[in-house]
């Protein structure tokens, strides 16, 4: 098994190490092949290691890595039900996006570095699902975080792309300050990085440092997963090229957060006070992201904040008390939104680099080979009932409904009323673009796109539409996920809500997801741009939100450094030292006045100092 | 019994000679003048030298001035050089003129 | 381990005499330049394979030295030659050599005028920084610690950029002012001793045993705080640095960056604290303090340069914050991450400093205006950058995490809220170094500088590739090295158990 895992990662490792040290040397097809087989290679091996244990928790030891005195790390992962699935998850979509982006990449030249950092990607994600040592995770953790940065930005000439990289590492790395000061929290009261002792210890922490502990993580969390109030940077994160986004969005690092939350449940579970906060924070999150969506015109950016809204389901699911119910979501959304995003590819390109919803239009007629499986998209996005999606979102819905704690009541509603909203938006993308109307585009205003690239939708729209199956609320096979995750510290198999509640929440939500869809059919099936009206630029910024930093933080910031620069250290420090020795030097220029070069002068003192010394001794001298 | 001079006589003229030696050197502006001047001055040192082995009848006194002498000739010797060779790149004997050494 | 034949003495001197042959060889400038490389490569061999001799050695009651040379020099004054080698200098040694391998590298092209006295000078570096990290007797140390002013002054001062002279004689008043005062505190200590025991030594192992009253440390004590606190550079007296890096030729930079900041630390907690253990005590929370206003004040201020250079000069200044802290909390995992760290400074700021230099090479400039987008010309050096500069952020899995987890991790068990502060400071480090990345490698090309910006030729790529190698070694595998510092380190902790701030059992 030790082996399985340690070619698991080697695989995707070795792909990006390749490709970066002598991969501009290769034939462009071997550079590809290599970087696919990376990934590929990798959902091969998960797929064995699943056979082999997928329901064992094993830790295993690869080796050594930092060791000072009691302070040690180490190489090692921690195999357990939630990290097998998580992994197939990571390697499997991963791999159709690879093979994906082959197609979608073929006309840039760069496409070396493109890969290469797609690979380390997928390594730094399958760290972070995998490690059992936290500092291993951190690894991970930055490692995910540095290459959404470089490839957020990987079109570098455009500034504002490379901007948008900085802005998501910058963001993501305030974020991970917490979670370093977790480590070292967690190294003073357990003298362990290890997730599986400190799981298994957790009950020795008291109430209060649990807490303490949930912010942190949470703290963490909101900066990879994108949650409020470090959001910013998700949207921005659509620079990239698109499978990237679907990469950043469903297979790793967005999911990073609310999955490091899932695997840190036990600590995080001690207090009520940090599960509440968790809990809140989804939920506003959810709700706050599905309004901005509502207005967007860039598809893209739908997604980006549709992406927003359901990782803060997954959040709330873990704040709720029920972690499988979030990662049931997270499951799903991983699948629907890679399948949206690569979707969404297409159509760029077959629009010609066009990202405005408004400006496309007719695409039904004009690609029948994404309108059924983007279809399948948006319906498990927003929920369409007995679809993987709706299932999931459900599930959480439900746990936090029966939360005893009366407040949860509130997040429920906050929730639930995020999930008809995100109907709306994701109608209103979807009609927009792909209805008929007589402004919207012809044929010959559409490129054609490879093969490869629509049929890569077709396993994902499956897996879509069928992952439903893989946690049914009823019926032989029902809640076979939760089943399987039944070993992992802190999860719930049932909800244990009585029949009625659980039967009712779920009928009212399917029958309003079906009202909500009906009306969005009837406002948007024809292109509306301006519905909002004065509202508009509120729900178009996501409430000035990134405004607001750029003008009391970021600028301020860098203001702020120019004048430490110039008159703090230049103006300060550096010319009290300057002037000082100037001082001396205009000292030392007046003595030079008195060596005037002249060989008389020098001799008139030589004398003079004779003279002088004679007189000492003379008047000195003890007749 | 010879007559002796006095020390103090001795001290007295080499005091004088001393003086107009240092006199010459400093008021004059030409090098072989002032070369002159501290020859003048050594010649004072030296009578001053053979004047006290006289006082103490010690022969190390004279004994310095032959050194003295063989010393201030090869000054002469070396300095006339220096200053033919100073003459003939600057042109100048003009000790003022000579102010590379000017802080 | 005292061995008959004089290895360490050769260590030392080597560079020095051979460099003799740079010199005669000066007017034919290729062999003079190989002959400066064999010279270099021979010693950072020659280094290495001390390890070899006692790898393990036996902690004595002095410490833990691998290897010990001891001759009488000036008896009459109690003065001494004594060299000594532990593991923390044996890896501040590798470090030098290596440094000093890349140094005649990279200026393979970039000195063309008095080849021969460059490396002369070089070497002539080379060989007091070597001396100083190994002499324990303090005159000795004095002297190494003086002499390699010289060198450095006129490597900055003859081959440096248009205001090089200035920089030249910023760099050697500020470090002879902190010099001088350690020459008189150590002259102090020499007489305290002596009228104490009546023995009259510059011994390092017989002066510690000196009993100071608590003013007489503090003077003393003070004297060389201000003399290591320049060389660091601690803030505020950090303004000869970004001058001095920003006129030196990029060799320069190295040995300074790379060798002589570490000569201040290494001596801050070799000799200064153990001398002085009451004084040293109460001033660590000054030092403390000092190191997160200089990581928080050099992080801040980097991010608004407009020279490159300048800027990796002032994020050299930011990483000395953080190793300050990490010396003066004063516990195994701080003390080995600090240590860890120079040598960690000494690769990736190095490397930084090659690449900028290299830009100089192409563009004849540095300021951020004219540079960005070199990606689209240079993708192999631009995939050099990106790396070094990771690895200067603190990417883990790269060298200096490694580091700064360990001070962090070792600071925030005794004091939490100073372990939240530094790490804290890594975010603003992340600003000011993407802000590099930004203006440099990315955005739009400048068409008019196509002509000139070429890709890394061999010698420069190989250059990096032997930085970029210890950098990931050291940042995935690090327990070798740091296994060379346990016992050293451990030594220095409970020899002066006094001024460990807190047991916490590390």
């Amino acid at each position: 098994m030790t082996v399985i895992l340690f070619i698991l990662l080697l695989f995707p490792l070795a792909g990006g190490v390749i490709n970066a040290v002598i991969g501009r040397l290769l034939p462009r097809r071997v550079s590809e092949v290599i970087a696919c087989l990376g990934v590929v290679g990798a959902f091969v091996m998960a797929a064995i290691a699943f056979g082999l244990g997928g329901w064992k928790s094993l830790h295993l030891i690869f080796f050594d890595w930092i060791k000072v005195g009691t302070f040690s790390a180490a190489f090692d992962v921690y195999y357990d039900p939630l990290a097998a699935v998580m992994i197939l998850m990571v390697t499997f979509v991963s791999s159709l996006i690879h093979i994906y982006s082959v197609a979608f990449m073929r006309e840039d030249t760069d496409y070396v570095r493109y890969f290469c950092y797609l690979n380390l990607f997928v390594f730094s994600m399958l760290v972070i699902a995998l490690a059992d040592s936290l500092l291993f995770v951190y690894l991970g953790w930055e490692g995910v975080g540095f290459c959404s940065y470089a490839l957020i930005g990987f079109w570098y000439t455009n500034l504002d792309y490379a901007l948008a990289g900085r802005k998501a590492f910058i963001l993501t790395r305030i974020g991970d300050v917490t979670f370093g000061i977790a480590l070292a929290l967690f190294f003073y009261f357990f003298h362990s990085f290890s997730l599986q002792y400190i799981n298994a210890h957790a009950t020795t922490l008291s109430v209060t440092m649990a807490t303490v502990f949930g912010l942190l993580l949470l703290w963490a969390a909101m900066g990879k997963s994108a949650q409020l109030p470090l959001t910013v940077w998700l949207p921005d994160a659509m620079a990239g090229p698109t499978p990237v986004s679907a990469l950043i969005h469903a297979a790793t690092m967005v999911t990073a957060g609310a999955y490091l939350l899932m695997r840190l449940f036990p600590v995080i579970h001690l207090s009520h006070m940090a599960m509440l906060v968790i809990a809140g924070t989804g939920a506003i999150t959810t709700l706050y992201a599905s309004f901005a969506a509502l207005a967007q015109v860039d598809i893209k950016k739908v997604l980006a904040y549709s992406t927003i809204s359901q990782v803060g389901y997954m959040i709330l699911g873990v704040g709720a008390g029920d972690f499988v119910g979030g990662f049931f979501h997270l499951l799903s959304h991983s699948f629907f939104k890679s399948l949206l995003f690569l979707g969404a590819g297409c159509i760029i390109q077959a629009c010609d680099e066009e990202h405005n919803i408004f400006k496309m239009g007719n695409l039904r007629r004009l690609l029948p080979h994404v309108y059924y499986p983007f279809l399948i998209g948006c319906l498990s996005l927003a929920a369409f009932p007995m679809i993987g999606g709706f299932l999931s979102k459900d599930r959480v819905l439900e746990a936090t409904f029966i939360h005893p704690a009366p407040i949860y009541k509130a997040f429920w509603a906050i929730a639930f009323l995020a999930a008809l909203l995100t109907v709306v938006y994701t109608f209103r993308m979807f009609f927009t673009a792909f209805l008929d109307r007589p402004d919207g585009r012809t044929a010959d205003e559409i490129k054609p796109i490879p093969r490869l690239m629509t049929v890569i939708l077709w396993p994902l729209a499956i897996l879509a539409f069928c992952d439903g199956l893989l946690n049914l609320p009823f019926g032989p096979i029902s809640n076979g996920l939760a089943k399987f995750l039944a070993a992992v510290p802190g999860a719930r198999v049932d909800l244990g809500a009585p029949a009625a509640v659980s039967w009712g929440l779920g009928l009212g939500d399917a029958a309003l997801v079906l009202v909500v869809l009906t009306l969005t059919y009837f406002v948007f099936r024809r292109p509306r741009p301006d519905f909002w009206g004065s509202l508009n630029e509120t729900l178009f910024t996501a409430f000035y939100l990134d405004w607001l930093y750029l003008n009391l933080i970021a600028r301020p910031y860098e203001r702020f450094a120019a004048v430490l620069w110039r008159d703090v250290d230049e103006r300060g420090i550096n010319a009290g030292f300057e002037n000082t020795a100037g001082g001396f030097k205009v000292l030392s220029s007046l003595m030079g006045l008195w060596t005037n070069g002249k060989l008389s002068t020098y001799l008139l003192m030589l004398l003079l100092g004779l003279t002088a010394m004679l007189t000492v001794l003379i008047l000195s001298w003890h007749w | 019994m010879a007559y002796v001079v006095p020390f103090s006589h001795v001290l007295v003229l080499a005091a004088i000679l001393f003086l107009l030696g240092a006199v010459c050197a400093l008021a004059r502006r030409n090098l072989i003048m002032i070369l002159i001047g501290v020859e003048v001055m050594l010649s004072a040192a030296g009578l001053v030298f053979i004047g006290a082995a006289m006082r103490w009848q010690q022969l190390d006194g004279q004994a310095f001035v032959i050194f003295i002498m063989a010393v201030a000739a090869s000054e002469v010797a070396i300095g006339l050089a220096l200053i033919l060779y100073s003459r003939r790149r600057t042109g100048t004997i003009n000790a003022d003129r000579y102010n590379l050494m000017k802080g | 381990m005292m061995l008959n034949f004089p290895l360490l003495s050769i260590v030392v001197f080597f560079p020095l005499v051979a460099g003799f042959l740079c010199l005669a060889t000066s007017n034919r400038q290729l062999l003079c330049r190989s002959i400066a490389l064999v010279i270099a490569v021979t010693e950072l061999g020659l280094v290495i394979s001390l390890a070899t001799i006692n790898p393990h050695p036996v902690a004595g009651p002095t410490g833990t030295w691998m290897l010990v040379e001891s001759h009488t020099w000036i008896p009459s004054l109690g003065m001494r030659y004594s060299l000594g080698m532990d593991g923390i200098s044996y890896l501040l040694l590798v470090l030098t050599a290596f440094i000093n391998v890349l140094c005649v590298l990279i200026s393979w092209r970039s000195i063309i005028h008095r080849v021969g006295s460059f490396h002369f000078f070089l070497l002539f570096l080379e060989s007091s920084v070597i001396g100083l990290f190994l002499a324990t007797d303090l005159f000795l140390f004095y002297l190494f610690w003086e002499v390699q002013l010289i060198p450095m002054f006129f490597l900055v001062g003859i081959w440096g950029h248009e205001r090089r002279v200035h920089a030249a004689i910023k760099f050697a008043l500020f470090t002879l002012c902190g010099g001088l005062l350690m020459l008189l505190a150590i002259i102090g200590l020499y007489l305290l001793h002596g009228a104490q025991t009546g023995v009259y030594t510059f011994a390092y192992n017989e002066l510690i045993k000196t009993q100071l009253s608590s003013t007489a440390q503090f003077w003393l004590y003070a004297a060389f705080l201000l003399a290591f606190a320049i060389k660091i550079p601690v803030v505020p007296l950090h303004t000869w640095l970004p001058d001095t890096h920003t006129h030196a030729p990029t060799a320069g930079s190295l040995d300074l960056a790379g060798l002589l900041l570490k000569t201040g630390f290494y001596a801050l907690f070799r000799f200064a604290f153990p001398l002085f253990p009451d004084a040293a005590r109460a001033s660590l929370p000054i030092l403390i303090g000092l190191g997160l206003v200089g990581l928080f004040y050099a992080s801040w201020l980097a991010l608004s340069q407009i020279d490159v250079k300048r800027l990796v000069a002032y994020s050299s200044i930011g990483h000395m914050g953080i190793m300050v802290v990490g010396v003066a909390v004063w516990n195994m995992m701080t003390l080995s991450g600090s240590i860890l760290q120079m040598i960690n400074h000494g690769l990736s700021t190095t490397a930084l400093f090659i690449m900028v230099g290299m830009i100089d090479e192409r563009l004849h400039s540095r300021k951020f205006e004219n540079l960005g987008g070199l990606w689209y010309k240079m993708p192999v050096f631009s995939g050099f950058f990106l790396f070094f500069a990771m690895a200067s952020l603190g990417l883990p899995g790269l060298n200096n995490f490694v580091g700064e987890i360990l001070i962090i991790i070792g600071t925030f068990q005794v004091h939490p809220v100073i372990g939240i502060l530094s790490f804290a400071g890594l975010v603003f480090g992340v600003i000011y170094i993407l802000r590099m990345v930004q203006d440099t490698i990315f955005g739009t090309p400048v068409k008019e500088h196509h002509h000139v910006l070429f890709d890394l030729d061999f010698r420069e790529g190989f250059t990096l590739v032997l930085l970029a190698l210890p950098i990931l070694f050291i940042g995935l595998h690090p327990g070798p090295v740091l296994r060379l510092l346990d016992h050293p380190v451990q030594h220095l902790l409970t020899q002066f158990s006094a001024i460990a701030t807190v047991a916490t059992g590390m």
